[in-house]
Formats: structure tokens, C-alpha cells, sequence
């Protein structure tokens, strides 16, 4: 084997030493955190030592000597004999990005003398342009550092290059097929095949992770500058990060990285208080910045929170002001929102430590850039919350393969709560709906494939899924479970309308198109066709009426409309204008149900369902309310007085009104 | 003018060529569940994911019967194919010899038949919009009198 030259040496050192000092950051932040926990302190004079005696091999003395100092300073925290101060893990710190740029691995930026506290440095998984190397570096060292393989790759290659093992894959699955169906052989027997599916799998595998990298890989970064921001302002930060492995397209991720910077500086900045402020405030002397990032759907949000004393609204309605722009009736969400609105950046929102004077409006412009949004949440003393909100055109879902009306669907796991068979025991009724037992909980049921559009009336005896969104779950009756796996989902083309309830497809390893469902949105269109009736609601049977109804209204065009939707749903009906004029008709003769209003001359709503309550003849007929007024207490107020429901006329439609009256006569008739 | 004509049961269309990246036989559908009635469904080609549109319905002519093939267009929004129920062939027409009374688009003939000139642009935007394109009489329409090729 030959001998290395010194070259490659000092090239294999610089990789182990970006991978080392990366580690010796996280180590050395940690350390603060955990006020000097004794197994940190350990591995980080390990680490040190490795470094000082690599170096001594690479022959790069003065490294090995920068080493040696930070090792001593370690020993004494080890020993006992210091503390690990801010002041301490300043001067570590110091320390490690001298390392860095005598090795030649600094990020570009980087002060060329040790040890001198900066800019932190780079993500040590986000590619690195070879250029930035070169011109930081010593020379040959960073000719090492650039032979060692990293490399700028444009997006679109990668994209083609996903595409292709896709395509051979595929193309080797019909190999496969030909091979049995034209030569009957076992393409599994094959040895040869089973090498060729083990590498193509391999191949997808590390093609698809070439675009994918977790929000960890610019944490640090972030990390590092709220905690020297914070030391120079005297500030005490204590920083935490939250689903920080939640991947996302590597190029998203380099876009967001200086918005997120920008946020991370302005919560520093202006958002969390002094020590002395925040005691005064009743606070905690220490305040939390906190990074939470989290995959929903086809997006991730990545939401950057503070304690502090929140976005300055008095000031940015003054600013409004000046622009010209009347924030009269908006929300304190509405004007927080504002500061993110080009020129109207107050002081308080520019960032201009270090003086790169950046406002959120451009913090906005860049995340917009990403294909993103961006959004303020703000409460005057408690803290701000700043989330971006970038889609993922490119992401592995874990997802639930089922099959559906013929059909398989793919459901994001993150949105399913449970799978459970469909027990007739749990099966109960309600408003007109189907409902089931989910953790003593009901929740509606829909037939998945008639939610779709799909084969309608057709019955299925397959299990239940339960999905969640944010407020509500949803039980959807599927023909079975295939399983699970991570699927790579792609967005539909931009040709294509809105398509409700489908996130995005997938192509499979046989090349067919497999739909990623889209959980919130399928939802939502299972209420809409159980409010709207477009399904449930039973055609009325010809010939009998099927009951007999007492409209009261004094408005006499939702009195028409009423009876015109009733009549034509089967059921006879007689109106009323006022309370008092129901009630001499219901003594003529008493009706199966009175849907009344509340708001009438003589006797309103309340005054005759008391009445109608009051009457031994009459007490039994069921009364359903319907009114403008939407507020609980008049709700609750119709249900004292004895009403049977209460339906708002703002939420009127078609739909509902036959619902509640079939589930007020469901049992009668 | 150098078009590709798409036969569509009885009727034929003709689509410029300059949008047209190649032509695909039988594809493999699957439906896109909730979309329009103009969205066919979607078909891999080679690994791209592509939306097969119903040319017949976005014009108003009723429905493509089954799809034999699909002519992949190349356009700024991404690649989008349309239906013909029999062999798209290429063929070079001459000046437009009479416009449509439905549309007012340009027809050409074609041996003993008729093919009107689509307006791929405005089948485009009528898909994104999710609203048919031209109904008789209406003055946007998708049927015009010159093809524009895209840039």
C-alpha cells in the first residue's frame, strides 16, 4: 500500500477534525446548559486530546499547540478547579474556531488570527462551497478539505438523478415480470436480480437523502448566535430546540437559514428583556428562545417563540399611522402581522446588530422566496412566536397504504390517530349521522371511497381509520390496511386546479401513481357532504307525508323558503307569523314538530316553546329554534326554555334544516 | 403549420407543434379522485407525474371515450398531456381555409375532415381555473384563429 503524502494527510485530518469541532460546539453549548455536566466534560477533553495528537501527525504544530491550551482549561474543569462560567466556555469557544481556521475548515467570515469570538461556525452537514474553503484557508489544506468530496451539486441534478433511479427501478420490476411471465422463471431465484434489486433499492435509498436534511444541521449555528448575542447584551437565554430532525428539501432549508438567523437575532435583540427587566416584570430572570420545528402535511413549520415582552403594538400602530395605514378593528394579531409588511419595520423590528440592518419585511421576502409564509403571534408581556411555514416539495412521509373503494390510498401517519374494526356495538346515531365509539369519544364515520367520489352505495366490511386535525376527528370506513412505509411525495402539477383532499402522489417501485390523501382536507369534505345532505339525507318516500311541521316566522320569505324545502322533502306543512298565532293553530290541531324564529312580534321564540312546554297536549311536540342570534347564552337560553335544538340562521342551509328535523322526527315517525 | 392532430372520437383536433414533447400510447391512469371531470387522471412518465386532460370536455364537446394515447405538452407550468382516441399523427396544414361556427377557431382541412385549431393556453388557464372553456356563445374561448406556440 503507498505511503500518504503529507497532503492527503493533512486532508483526512481536516475531515476528522470539521466532524470533531462540530461535535466539541454542541458539546461546549450543552455544557452551559447543564452547568458542567461531568460526561460532557469528559468527552470534550477527549476530543481535544484527538485533535492535539492528529494534528501532531498531520504535522500542524500550531494546531496541536491551540489543543493543548484548550485541553488545560478542560483538566481544570475537570479537576474541580474552575467552573464552567460563561467567561470560560467564551474563551473554548474562542478556542474552537480558532481551530477552525488553522485547519483551515472555518466558515467564511471567520477572523483569520486565534482565538478571537465571531461568527459561528458553518452547519457541518449543509454542502459548503469550495470556494468559501479557498479562500479562508491555507492553501494546501484547503485543497485537501476541497479533494475530500465536497461538492456543490445544482438542485435540478439531484432532482434528475431521483428521477432516473425511480424509472430504473421500475424498469427492473418489469424486467422481473417478463422474466416470469415470458420464461417462467422465478426472477427471486436468480441471484444476479436479487443483487441488482439489493443495489437499485440501496441507490433510491441514498438518492432520495441526497435532497432531504434535517432542521438540526443550522441549529447549532442558531444556537451559537443567541447565546454570544445574549452574552453581549447581558442578557440570560436559555435556548431549546424541538423536533429538530424533521427533514426537510435541503435547498428550502439554505433559504430559510438566514430567515431564521434574522428571527433568532431579533428575538435576542428586541424581544427578551434584561434580567433586571423581566424581574421587574415578575418574570423568570431567564428567558427561553425556543425552535420548534414540525412536519404537517406537505409543510413544515419552523417556529421561532420568546418570552420576552412580545411585539410593541402601540409602536406599530403609530408607525401604520404614519404610512397612512388605519389599524382601527384590527386584531392585535391583524397589527403584529403588520410588522412583517414592507416599510413598516419600526426600530423595534430591524435587525441591526452587527449592523446588517435587516427588516422582517425582507425576513417575509425571503420565506416567500421558499414558496413559504410567514406568521406572528404576539401577547404584549408574554412573548412573541414567529412561524414560517414552508411546503416540502420533496419530503418522505410516513405513510398508511390503504385500500378503498377499489383504490389504494396513501394517509400521512402523522395524522392518524388509531385503526379499529368497525364494531355494529359502537355504532351510534346522532344528528343524522353515523358515529362510532373512538376512546369514549364519538366521532362521525364516512365511507372513505363515497367521501373520494367514488363508487357510492357500495358496502364494505373493512376496519376504520381514525384521522386528527388540529380540532377534530374522523372515522373513514376503508375496504383494508395494506401497511405502512415512507413515501416521497411530490406535488401535483401547477396545471392542476386545487384539488381538495389530495396532499400530493407518489410514484411507486412499479411505476404506478400512488395519491397521498391529505387528512384536514378530507375531513372537511366528509362534513360538507353530511351538511349539505349531499349524501345522507334519505330521499322522502312518495305518497304519505312523512309528518307534519309548524313553521313560525314573521319574516315571511324564511317562512316561504322553509316551507318550500320541507314540502319538497315530503313533510306537510303550516306557517305562523308570531308566537301567538302558533299557538291557536297548534290547538286546532297539533303538529309533529314546530321549527320556530326567535325574534317575533307578540310572543318570540323563548315565550312560545315555555308555552307549547307548559301545555299538557302540546308538551311533547319536539321544538327546534332558529335564529340570527348565535350566541352560547341565547342558545343556552332556547334550550332552558325547552327547545329540542337550536339552529343559527347564518349556518342555514338546505342540508341542516333536513338534518335536524330527521333527527328530531327520526324516532317519531 | 406544423401540427400534431388529435383524433377525439369522431372529431379532430389539431395542437402546434412547438408544444409538443412526444406523444404516449396507452398510459397507465390513475384517477385523481375530487378533481374536475377535465382531469382524466395522472400517468408516470418516467417517473414524472403527469395530468392527462379530457380535450373533448375542456372544448365542451362531451367526453373522450377510452384514451389511446396521449400527446405530452411541454408548457411553463410543467408537462400536461391530452387524450385522442386514435393515433395522433403530424401533418403540416395550410392556410386556414374557415373558422368554426361553434368557436370562431380556425379549421383546417384534413383529407375528408375537419380539425379545429386548439388554443393551448387558454385550455391551460381554463383547467387551473377549474372552469370549462368556451360555452357556446361565450366570449373566452379556447378555439382560436391563430395557434401561439409558448416561449
Amino acid at each position: 500500500m503507498p505511503v500518504l503524502s503529507d497532503q492527503q494527510v493533512r486532508g483526512l485530518f481536516a475531515q476528522e477534525a470539521e466532524v470533531r469541532l462540530s461535535h466539541l460546539g454542541q458539546l461546549l453549548l450543552g455544557l452551559e446548559q447543564t452547568d458542567g455536566d461531568r460526561t460532557a466534560v469528559d468527552s470534550i477533553f477527549r476530543e481535544l486530546h484527538t485533535i492535539k495528537g492528529s494534528s501532531a501527525v498531520a504535522g500542524l504544530p500550531e494546531v496541536s499547540v491551540l489543543a493543548h491550551e484548550l485541553e488545560d482549561l478542560i483538566s481544570d474543569l475537570r479537576t474541580g478547579g474552575s467552573q464552567p462560567t460563561p467567561d470560560v466556555v467564551d474563551a473554548l469557544l474562542a478556542g474552537l474556531d480558532g481551530l477552525a481556521v488553522l485547519i483551515g475548515i472555518a466558515a467564511p467570515g471567520t477572523p483569520p488570527a486565534p482565538p478571537a469570538p465571531s461568527a459561528p461556525p458553518a452547519p457541518p452537514d449543509v454542502v459548503v462551497e469550495p470556494g468559501e474553503n479557498a479562500v479562508s484557508a491555507p492553501p494546501p489544506v484547503a485543497a485537501a478539505a476541497t479533494a475530500a468530496g465536497v461538492v456543490m451539486v445544482p438542485l435540478e441534478r439531484l432532482d434528475e438523478l431521483n428521477r432516473l433511479v425511480s424509472e430504473s427501478a421500475s424498469a427492473h420490476l418489469r424486467v422481473g415480470r417478463m422474466l416470469s411471465d415470458r420464461y417462467g422463471t422465478d426472477p427471486a431465484s436468480i441471484s444476479e436480480f436479487n443483487d441488482l434489486s439489493r443495489a437499485l433499492n440501496d441507490l433510491q435509498d441514498r438518492a432520495m437523502r441526497t435532497q432531504m436534511v434535517p432542521v438540526s444541521t443550522i441549529t447549532d449555528t442558531l444556537h451559537r448566535v443567541v447565546r454570544d448575542l445574549a452574552r453581549a447584551q447581558g442578557k440570560d437565554i436559555r435556548w431549546d430546540t424541538r423536533g429538530t430532525d424533521t427533514e426537510l428539501d435541503r435547498g428550502v432549508l439554505l433559504r430559510l437559514s438566514d430567515s431564521l438567523l434574522h428571527l433568532v437575532r431579533n428575538a435576542v435583540d428586541h424581544g427578551v428583556e434584561t434580567p433586571a427587566e423581566r424581574a421587574a416584570a415578575g418574570k423568570a430572570s431567564q428567558a427561553t428562545i425556543r425552535l420548534h420545528a414540525m412536519q404537517l402535511g406537505s409543510e413544515v413549520i419552523i417556529a421561532v417563540t420568546d418570552d420576552g415582552r412580545g411585539v410593541d403594538l402601540d409602536r406599530v400602530r403609530q408607525e401604520a399611522a404614519r404610512h397612512g395605514l388605519g389599524t382601527e378593528g384590527l386584531t392585535d394579531e391583524d397589527v403584529a402581522a403588520l410588522t412583517l409588511r414592507s416599510g413598516l419595520s419600526t426600530t423595534a423590528f430591524v435587525t441591526d446588530v452587527s449592523g446588517r440592518g435587516v427588516g422582517l419585511d425582507v425576513v417575509r421576502a425571503n420565506v416567500e422566496a421558499a414558496r413559504g409564509r410567514i406568521e406572528v403571534r404576539s401577547r404584549p408581556g408574554e412573548g412573541a412566536e414567529f412561524r414560517v411555514v414552508v411546503p416540502i416539495t420533496l419530503a418522505v412521509l410516513r405513510c398508511l397504504l390503504v385500500e378503498a373503494g377499489g383504490s389504494r390510498y396513501a394517509l400521512p401517519f402523522h395524522r392518524v390517530v388509531r385503526t379499529q374494526l368497525d364494531d355494529v356495538d359502537d355504532r351510534v346515531r346522532a344528528e343524522g349521522r353515523a358515529l362510532t365509539w373512538v376512546d369514549r369519544q364519538a366521532v362521525p364515520v364516512s365511507v372513505l371511497a363515497e367521501t373520494l367520489g367514488e363508487t357510492a352505495g357500495q358496502r364494505t366490511d373493512g376496519p376504520l381509520v381514525v384521522l386528527a386535525d388540529a380540532e377534530r376527528r374522523h372515522a373513514f370506513k376503508i375496504d383494508r390496511l395494506v401497511g405502512q412505509r415512507d413515501v416521497v411525495l411530490k406535488g401535483l402539477s401547477q396545471v392542476l386546479p386545487n384539488v381538495p383532499a389530495v396532499a400530493g402522489a407518489s410514484v411507486e417501485p412499479d411505476g404506478s401513481i400512488l395519491l397521498v390523501l391529505d387528512p384536514p382536507g378530507l375531513m372537511q369534505r366528509a362534513r360538507h357532504r353530511h351538511t349539505t345532505g349531499e349524501h345522507e339525507v334519505e330521499e322522502p318516500p312518495a305518497g304519505r307525508p312523512r309528518g307534519s311541521i309548524l313553521v313560525v316566522d314573521d319574516a315571511l320569505t324564511v317562512r316561504e323558503l322553509q316551507r318550500s324545502i320541507l314540502e319538497r322533502a315530503g313533510f306537510s306543512v303550516r306557517v305562523a307569523s308570531d308566537g301567538v298565532q302558533a299557538l291557536s293553530l297548534l290547538a286546532v290541531e297539533p303538529s309533529d314538530l314546530v321549527i320556530s324564529d326567535v325574534e317575533m312580534p307578540h310572543l318570540d321564540g323563548f315565550g312560545l316553546t315555555e308555552a307549547i312546554r307548559s301545555d299538557a297536549a302540546l308538551a311533547n311536540i319536539p321544538v327546534l329554534l332558529l335564529s340570527s342570534r348565535s350566541t352560547e347564552l341565547d342558545r343556552e337560553r332556547g334550550l332552558h326554555a325547552g327547545a329540542d335544538g337550536y339552529i343559527v340562521k347564518s349556518g342555514f342551509d338546505e342540508g341542516s334544516l333536513l338534518t335536524a328535523v330527521d333527527r328530531l322526527l327520526g324516532g317519531r315517525l | 403549420m406544423d401540427a400534431v392532430l388529435l383524433p377525439v372520437g369522431d372529431a379532430l383536433y389539431a395542437v402546434p407543434t412547438s408544444w409538443v414533447r412526444e406523444v404516449v400510447t396507452t398510459p397507465a391512469l390513475t384517477r385523481l379522485v375530487t378533481a374536475p371531470a377535465t382531469v382524466l387522471g395522472l400517468f408516470n412518465l418516467r417517473g414524472e407525474i403527469v395530468p392527462l386532460l379530457d380535450v373533448a370536455a375542456l372544448l365542451g364537446a362531451g367526453r373522450t371515450g377510452p384514451v389511446a394515447f396521449a400527446v405530452v405538452l411541454d408548457t411553463r407550468l410543467g408537462v400536461v398531456a391530452l387524450s385522442a382516441t386514435s393515433f395522433p399523427a403530424r401533418r403540416m396544414l395550410d392556410a386556414a381555409p374557415g373558422t368554426s361556427d361553434l368557436s370562431g377557431a380556425a379549421t383546417y382541412r384534413v383529407g375528408r375532415q375537419l380539425a379545429v385549431l386548439v388554443d393551448v393556453q387558454a385550455v391551460l388557464d381554463a383547467v387551473t381555473a377549474h372552469h370549462p372553456v368556451s360555452p357556446p356563445g361565450a366570449p373566452h374561448t379556447a378555439l382560436h384563429t391563430t395557434g401561439a406556440g409558448h416561449g
